[in-house]
C-alpha cells in the first residue's frame, strides 16, 4: 500500500477474538475500497493475535501493557493513521457497508473538521434495532460550531463520525488515557474546537446488543465505580469547555449530563437496593450541587424530583420516585395540592412541584393508580398476590369496585382501605381460567371501575425488580411471571408444553418444526389473497340468486355503525321493512343487534354475491363487480370544499390504472344521493357519474337538523365533561401528502389559553392517528373513535375544521365554527386541491396560528357568511332525507319536493 | 469495469425513460464500454430508438408476467455478461432483479421527482432496496438531498437525463406563439396553463398545446369558458421529427404540471433558446431553469403567479431575447458529452 488511503479505520480490541471477525468483515465489505485498517490490540490475552494475524491488508498493533480503557488503543490508531480521515470501530460493533465512503463524501463536500451520523443500536438477542435520539442527527445539514446547537451535547459518541487527521493533530484532539467515558471528555473537546462540522441523517455506526448483555451492563452499572468514572468524565468536559473559552456553554453540557448520563442511574434505581442507591448518591452529589444555575430545573419535573431527592439524602423517597421515570411511568405514592400547585410528596416545597405533569386533573379514565405487589407467589395454576394501591389524588371512590385485568379475563376483587389511605387487595389468579388468545405475554393490571358511569382506569402492577421469576402451570401451558423493564412491572408469559412442543424446541428439530407449524397458516394465506377471492366471487354472482331482502350496508369502509348507510337502515327498521340487512365490519363498534361480517372475509364476498341491495358511503370493495339484479345506493360521505373524484391527487397521477378502477366503481352505482344543488355541479363531473341522483339532503343530516337532547348527555357522559365546561370540537381533515399533520393547532397552548372554561374533543379523521400527551388529557379528549360523529356534532357549543366535509354538516346544527387554515394555499395548491375560494366563503373566522384560534373560539359569529354558506351548501336539508332516499330507492316513489324552510341561526344557537 | 448494463421493465417502449437509456447506452458504447440494455418483459409496440446499436441487447421474459423461472433466467443472463455495472432504471426493476446481480455492482436510478415518489409505492420501495444497492442515482441534486433525508440513503448521488439531439438553429422567437408540450392528462394541469394564459389577457397571442390524452374534451370545454378557445390551439400528437419546426415557431414554452421529475421539454426549449416558465415542482425544473436568467419558476399552483410571469416575457421581447440566448448556453451542460462525463465521474466514484 504505497499510495496514501482515503480513509483509516481503527479497530480497537481487547479479549474479544470472537468478535474482531464481525468487525473487520464489515469493514471488507465497505463500498470504499481505499481504505487502511489498523487493528489495535490492547494487550488482548487470549487468541486476538492469531485472529488479526489472518487478516489479509490489516495492519495489526499490539499495546504491550492493558490500558484499561478505549482512549490509549484509538489514540495509538490516531498516531498511525496514514489516511487524511480517521475514524474509530469497537471490535463487538460494525460500520454499515456504505458508512466509510458516504461520510467521506460529505466531509469532502462540505469541507467540515468532522462529519456525525446516526448510530443505531442492534438487539443481537431479539434482532430489532433502535436509532439513538434521531431528531439529532436530522436535516441533513452543516453547523458552524456547537454554539449554534448545543443540543448536539447530546451526542457524545467518538465512534460515529469521520474526522479530518489534520484538524485533530492540529488542536492536540486525543483521548483521555486516564479515565472511562473518555467519549465525553473527547467530543466535548471536538465541539470546543471545530468551526464547522456537518450532520447526516444515515445510520453510520452499528452498535450490538449482544445477548445477555443486560445482565453485564447491570453488572458494570452495580459497580458504583462506573458512576464515579462518568461523574469524572463530566467534570472533565465541563473543564475542556472553560478552558476553550466556552464556559457559557456549560450549562448546556450538564443538561446532557442530566437527560442522559444521570438518567442511566436513576432509570435503574428500582433493580438495586437502598445500599446501592445511597452509595450512588454519595458519588453524584458533589457533581449535582456544582450545577449551573437552571440546569436541573430547566429538566422534566421528574427527573428534576429525583435530583432533588439525592441532593437532599433522601434515598428510600428516591428509590420510590424512580418509577416514575421510564416505561408506564408509575404516579407517586403521595402528592398534595396546594393553592392550585401540585407537589410530589408529603410536603409543598417549591423543589418539589409537579404541577406541570397536570396528574390531578385527569378525568378517571386516565386517572393514575400506584399498584405495588407486596407479596407475592406460585402455586399450580394460581398466581397470589397482596397489592398496595396509592391513590395520590384521591380519585377512588367507597362504591368504586376493583378487578384485575389479565387478557380478557377479570376478577373481582375486594379492596380494603387502611387508615394511611392506601387500599389493599388480596388476588388469587388462576390463570386457568385465562384464556392464552393469540398473544403469549400479557401484562396483567389493577382496573377500578366508577360504577356511575362504568369507567375504569387501569395501571399495571409494580413488583420487586428483584423478583425471581416463577413458574406457573395449566394444562397445555408453561407460564412464567417476572419483571419487565426498569420500572418493573409484572408480565406473564405463555409457553406451550407437551412431549410434541419439547421436541419439536430441539435445536436440531426447531426450523423443520418452524417451516411446518407455519405451512396451514401459509395456505391460509395463499387462500385468501385478493385475487383468490375476486375470482371466486366472479363464479359465484353468475350461478347464485340474489336474495331480494337481503341489504349489505357498509359506512367509512366497514369502520363503524354510522354515516349515511346508518340513517337509511333506521329508516327501513322504522317503517318494519321486510328488508334484512348486514353490515361490513373491519374495525370500530357496532351495537349488538346488528348482524355483521368481517369486509373481505368469505363471508363477506358471499353476502356482496347475494346481496339485492348494496347501501355504502365510500366505495365497495374496487374491482368487485356488481351482481347483475343487485340495486346499489351510493351515499357519498360528505359534501364539501375539497376537489374529490378524478379531480382528487391520487387519481390525477401520472398512472392510468388507479382511474379506470375508480371510473369502474363509479358505473355500478345505481343512484347517488345528493346533498344539494353545490354536489351536483362538483362532485358528480368530477367523478364522470351519469346515474339518477336523488336529492333530498342527506339522511345523517335528518339529526342535526330535527337535534337530539340526549347527545351532548351522551357525549359528555363517554368523554368525561364537566357539566361546567364548554365543548370545542376540533376535526381536521387528513392531507394527502403528508399524513400525520394534521393537527396543526398547538394543544398545549390551546391547553393554557381555553382550559379554564373549555375541553377540546379532538376528532381526527379516520386514518389519521394522533395520541394525545398525558399533561394535556386533562384539556383534550380523544374521539378519533368515538363511533358517532353526530353525536359531537350536536354536544359541540363551537366547531374547529379546516377543510373537512362536516363544516356542511355542523351549518345544519346553526352553531358556530372556527377555521384552521394555516396551511391553506399548500393544501390548495399542492396537497388535495380545492375549487373554492375558503377564506371568502367560510361561515366563521378563519385563523392561521394557536393564538388567533384561542381569541375566535371565544367569539366566533360571523352571521352574514354563515347565513350564504347555509343557502349554498344547505338548502336541501329539511330533516326527512332518509325518508326520502327510502321512498325512492327502496320503494321506487318519487316524492314531492316541499319548499325549502332553512331556520336562520341565532345568537341563541351558542 | 468495463461493462455497463442498463435493465428496464420494457426497454423498447414508448417513453422519456427508455429514450434516455438507450442514448446512454450508445454513448457510452462509443466510448468504448461494453453496454447491454435489458427488457424485463416484451414492449407491445416496439420502438426503435437508434439504428445501428454499440451494445448488446436482451429480452428476459417471454411474456408481461413476471413468472417462477425468471429469477433464474435473470441469473443465467446476468452470469452471461461480464461483471460490471448494472443501472436498474426504475424501483420495479430494482424489486425484481437486486436479488439476482451475481458479481454486478448494483446501481439503483430514479426517473421521478422527490414529491412523486412521496405520492405513491415509490418512496417506500426506494427506502427499502435502494440503500442496499452500490449507488442510488438521482436526477437532480435537490431530489438526491431530500433522498437521503427522508429514504435515510447513504449512497446517492445526481446525474441529469441528456438530451436527445442538439439543434444548430435556434428560436428566432419572433411568432406571438406559446408552446406547452405533453399528453393531454390530469397530471399535467393544462387547465392551470389555460386559465393563466386567459388570465394574461393578450390577444395577439396564441397557446399551441402539443400532445393528446383522455382529457382533450374536457380541455377543449375549460378554453371555451375561459373565453380563449379561439387562441388556444390543440395541435394533438406530433412526431417527433417535426418538434424542431415547432420549437422554432414558438417564442415561450410553460409547463404547469403537478408533478415532473426531469421534463426534457424544458431542456429542448432551452436548446432551442426558448425561455421558459413552469411551476417550482421538483429540483429537475429548478435544474433545468436557472431562475430569473434563462426562465421564470412559479410557485406550484399558483395560477396568478403564473399568469404574471407569462404577462411579463409575453411584453418583453429584448427579455426574451436575453434569456433565450442564457438559456442555449444553459442547455449546453445537458448536452450528451457532459452528461456522459458525468457518468464517467461516477463510475470513478464507484471504483474509490
Amino acid at each position: 500500500m504505497a499510495a496514501r488511503p482515503a480513509v483509516t479505520v481503527v479497530v480497537i480490541t481487547y479479549n474479544d477474538a470472537a468478535r474482531l471477525p464481525r468487525a473487520v468483515h464489515s469493514l471488507y465489505a465497505q463500498t470504499l475500497r481505499d481504505l487502511e485498517i489498523i487493528v489495535v490490540d490492547d494487550a488482548s490475552t487470549d487468541d486476538t493475535a492469531d485472529v488479526a494475524g489472518r487478516f489479509p491488508g490489516v495492519r495489526y498493533i499490539r499495546r504491550v501493557q492493558n490500558s484499561g480503557g478505549c482512549g490509549a488503543p484509538r489514540n495509538a490508531g490516531l498516531d498511525a493513521a496514514r489516511a487524511p480521515y480517521v475514524m474509530f470501530l469497537d471490535s463487538d460493533d460494525e460500520l454499515p457497508r456504505h458508512a466509510c465512503k458516504a461520510l467521506l463524501t460529505e466531509i469532502e463536500r462540505t469541507g467540515a473538521d468532522f462529519v456525525a451520523g446516526q448510530i443505531v443500536r442492534h438487539y443481537d438477542d431479539s434482532g430489532k434495532h433502535a436509532p439513538y435520539y434521531p431528531e439529532l442527527f436530522t436535516p441533513r445539514r452543516t453547523v458552524e460550531g456547537i454554539r449554534a446547537e448545543p443540543e448536539l451535547f447530546l451526542d457524545g459518541f467518538s465512534t460515529n463520525k469521520i474526522y479530518d487527521v489534520e484538524f485533530l493533530r492540529g488542536h492536540d484532539l486525543r483521548f483521555r488515557e486516564d479515565l472511562l467515558y473518555e467519549d465525553h471528555v473527547f467530543t466535548a473537546r471536538l465541539y470546543a474546537r471545530a468551526r464547522r462540522f456537518a450532520v447526516v441523517p444515515w445510520p453510520v455506526y452499528r452498535w450490538h446488543r449482544a445477548t445477555g448483555e443486560k445482565q453485564s451492563i447491570s453488572l458494570s452499572l452495580r459497580d458504583v465505580a462506573n458512576a464515579r468514572a462518568r461523574v469524572a468524565a463530566a467534570e472533565s468536559a465541563d473543564q475542556a469547555l472553560r478552558d476553550a473559552g466556552m464556559g457559557d456553554l456549560v450549562a448546556r453540557r450538564q443538561a446532557r449530563f442530566v437527560q442522559q448520563d444521570l438518567r442511566v442511574y436513576l432509570n435503574a434505581l428500582p433493580r438495586f437496593d437502598a445500599m446501592w442507591a445511597k452509595e450512588l448518591a454519595a458519588v453524584v452529589r458533589p457533581y449535582l450541587e456544582r450545577l449551573e444555575e437552571g440546569v436541573l430545573e430547566g429538566t422534566d419535573p421528574m427527573t428534576r424530583v429525583c435530583g432533588e431527592l439525592l441532593l437532599r439524602d433522601r434515598i428510600d423517597d428516591l428509590c420510590v420516585a424512580a418509577r416514575s421515570l421510564t416505561g408506564p411511568k408509575a404516579p407517586p405514592r403521595q402528592a398534595i395540592r396546594v393553592d392550585g400547585l401540585t407537589y410530589w410528596g408529603a410536603e409543598p416545597d417549591p423543589a418539589f412541584e409537579i404541577t406541570s405533569m397536570r396528574l390531578a386533573e385527569l378525568p378517571f379514565s386516565e386517572s393514575r393508580l400506584r399498584h405495588e405487589v407486596t407479596e407475592i407467589s406460585a402455586s399450580g395454576s394460581v398466581l397470589s398476590m397482596s397489592i398496595t394501591t396509592y391513590d395520590p389524588f384521591g380519585v377512588v371512590g367507597l362504591d368504586t369496585v376493583a378487578d384485575l385485568i389479565a387478557k380478557k379475563h377479570r376478577i373481582r376483587l375486594i379492596p380494603r382501605r387502611r387508615p394511611d389511605g392506601t387500599i389493599e387487595t388480596e388476588v388469587a389468579l388462576d390463570l386457568a381460567a385465562v384464556a392464552p388468545g393469540r398473544s403469549l405475554a400479557d401484562e396483567p393490571r389493577l382496573g377500578f371501575t366508577r360504577p356511575l358511569d362504568g369507567h375504569t382506569t387501569g395501571d399495571p402492577l409494580l413488583v420487586g425488580a428483584g423478583l425471581a421469576p416463577l413458574t406457573l402451570k395449566t394444562k397445555g401451558y408453561e407460564i412464567t411471571a417476572r419483571p419487565h423493564g426498569d420500572t418493573a412491572t409484572l408480565r406473564l408469559h405463555w409457553r406451550k408444553t407437551g412431549l410434541v412442543r419439547a421436541v419439536a424446541r430441539r435445536p436440531s428439530i426447531r426450523p423443520h418444526a418452524l417451516r411446518v407449524a407455519g405451512l396451514p397458516k401459509r395456505l391460509r394465506g395463499r387462500l385468501s389473497v385478493r385475487g383468490v377471492k375476486l375470482a371466486v366471487y366472479k363464479v359465484l354472482i353468475r350461478v347464485v340468486p340474489r336474495k331480494k331482502d337481503l341489504v349489505l350496508f357498509e359506512a367509512d369502509c366497514g369502520r363503524g355503525y354510522t354515516g349515511h348507510p346508518r340513517y337509511v337502515h333506521e329508516e327501513l327498521v322504522r317503517r318494519g321493512s321486510r328488508l334484512r340487512a348486514v353490515w361490513s365490519r373491519s374495525s370500530g363498534e357496532f351495537p349488538a343487534h346488528l348482524t355483521t361480517v368481517r369486509r373481505m372475509s368469505w363471508r363477506h364476498i358471499w353476502t356482496m354475491a347475494r346481496a339485492g341491495w348494496w347501501v355504502d358511503s365510500h366505495g365497495m370493495p374496487l374491482g368487485f363487480p356488481k351482481p347483475r339484479g343487485t340495486r346499489y345506493l351510493q351515499t357519498w360521505h360528505g359534501q364539501g370544499i375539497k376537489s374529490t373524484g378524478l379531480d382528487a391527487p391520487d387519481l390525477r397521477g401520472d398512472f392510468p390504472g388507479p382511474r379506470e378502477e375508480w371510473r369502474a366503481n363509479v358505473a355500478r352505482w345505481d343512484a347517488l344521493v345528493s346533498p344539494g344543488a353545490e354536489f351536483e355541479r362538483t362532485f358528480v363531473p368530477s367523478n364522470e357519474y351519469i346515474g339518477p341522483v336523488l336529492r333530498h339532503g342527506s339522511p345523517r343530516c335528518d339529526v342535526l337538523f330535527h337535534g337530539d337532547p340526549e347527545a351532548a348527555a351522551r357525549v359528555r357522559r363517554a368523554l368525561e365533561i364537566p357539566a361546567g365546561k364548554k365543548i370545542v370540537v376540533y376535526a381536521p381533515t387528513y392531507r394527502d401528502l403528508s399524513r400525520g399533520a394534521s393537527v396543526r393547532a398547538d394543544l398545549r397552548e390551546l391547553a393554557a389559553e381555553l382550559g379554564d372554561e373549555w375541553v377540546l374533543v379532538l376528532r381526527t379523521h379516520p386514518i389519521e392517528k394522533h395520541v394525545i400527551p398525558q399533561d394535556l388529557r386533562w384539556f383534550a379528549r380523544q374521539a378519533g373513535g368515538y363511533p358517532e360523529v353526530n353525536d359531537l356534532l350536536l354536544a359541540a357549543d363551537v366547531l374547529v375544521t379546516d377543510y373537512s366535509s362536516l363544516m356542511c354538516d355542523f351549518a345544519v346544527t346553526g352553531k358556530p365554527m372556527v377555521f384552521l387554515i394555516d396551511d391553506w394555499e399548500t393544501y390548495r395548491r399542492t396537497e388535495r386541491g380545492s375549487q373554492y375560494d375558503l377564506p371568502e366563503i367560510a361561515p366563521g373566522p378563519c385563523v392561521t396560528t394557536t393564538r388567533e384560534l384561542a381569541a375566535a373560539v371565544r367569539d366566533p359569529w360571523s352571521p352574514e357568511r354563515y347565513a350564504a354558506f347555509r343557502r349554498t351548501w344547505c338548502a336541501e336539508e329539511r330533516g326527512h332525507a332518509a325518508a326520502r332516499v327510502v321512498d325512492a330507492f327502496f320503494e321506487g316513489r318519487t316524492p314531492e319536493t316541499p319548499v325549502a324552510v332553512i331556520p336562520q341561526p341565532t345568537e341563541a344557537a351558542l | 469495469m468495463n461493462t455497463v448494463s442498463f435493465a428496464c421493465l420494457d426497454a423498447d417502449a414508448l417513453g422519456g425513460l427508455q429514450r434516455v437509456t438507450h442514448t446512454l447506452a450508445q454513448g457510452l458504447a462509443r466510448r468504448g464500454y461494453d453496454v447491454h440494455v435489458i427488457g424485463l418483459h416484451p414492449s407491445p409496440d416496439p420502438v426503435t430508438y437508434i439504428e445501428d446499436p454499440a451494445y448488446g441487447h436482451h429480452e428476459l421474459n417471454p411474456g408481461p408476467r413476471w413468472g417462477l423461472g425468471a429469477g433464474k433466467r435473470a441469473r443465467r443472463l446476468l452470469d452471461d455478461i461480464a461483471p460490471g455495472l448494472l443501472v436498474m432504471t426504475s424501483p420495479g426493476v430494482v424489486a425484481r432483479l437486486s436479488g439476482h446481480l451475481g458479481g454486478h455492482r448494483g446501481i439503483g436510478q430514479y426517473h421521478g421527482s422527490f414529491a412523486h415518489a412521496r405520492g405513491t409505492w415509490h418512496l417506500g420501495a426506494v427506502r427499502a432496496h435502494y440503500g442496499d444497492l452500490d449507488q442510488a442515482v438521482f436526477l437532480s441534486e435537490d431530489d438526491a438531498w431530500r433522498f437521503s433525508e427522508e429514504a435515510l440513503l447513504p449512497n446517492t448521488w445526481h446525474i441529469p437525463n441528456p438530451l436527445p439531439g442538439w439543434p444548430h438553429r435556434p428560436s428566432p422567437l419572433r411568432r406571438t406563439r406559446i408552446l406547452g408540450v405533453g399528453r393531454l392528462t390530469g397530471v399535467k394541469r393544462f387547465d392551470r396553463l389555460i386559465s393563466a394564459f386567459a388570465r394574461a389577457g393578450r390577444p395577439d397571442w396564441e397557446l399551441h398545446l402539443i400532445g393528446d390524452g383522455p382529457d382533450t374534451d374536457r380541455l377543449m370545454f375549460h378554453a371555451v369558458t375561459e373565453g380563449v378557445s379561439q387562441q388556444v390551439v390543440f395541435r394533438g400528437r406530433i412526431p417527433a421529427g417535426e418538434m424542431p419546426t415547432e420549437y422554432r415557431a414558438a417564442s415561450l414554452v410553460a409547463l404547469s404540471s403537478d408533478h415532473e421529475g426531469f421534463p426534457l421539454v424544458l431542456g429542448e426549449a432551452a436548446a432551442f433558446g426558448i425561455p421558459s416558465i413552469a411551476f417550482d415542482v421538483s429540483g429537475g425544473v429548478r435544474t433545468l431553469i436557472d431562475d430569473g436568467v434563462t426562465g421564470v419558476l412559479v410557485p406550484p399552483g399558483d395560477v396568478t403567479a403564473l399568469a404574471t410571469a407569462l404577462t411579463e416575457l409575453m411584453d418583453d421581447e429584448p427579455r426574451r431575447a436575453e434569456m433565450g440566448a442564457a438559456a442555449r448556453a444553459h442547455a449546453d451542460a445537458f448536452r450528451l458529452e457532459p452528461v456522459l462525463d458525468q457518468w464517467e465521474n461516477l463510475f470513478t466514484h464507484l471504483s474509490r
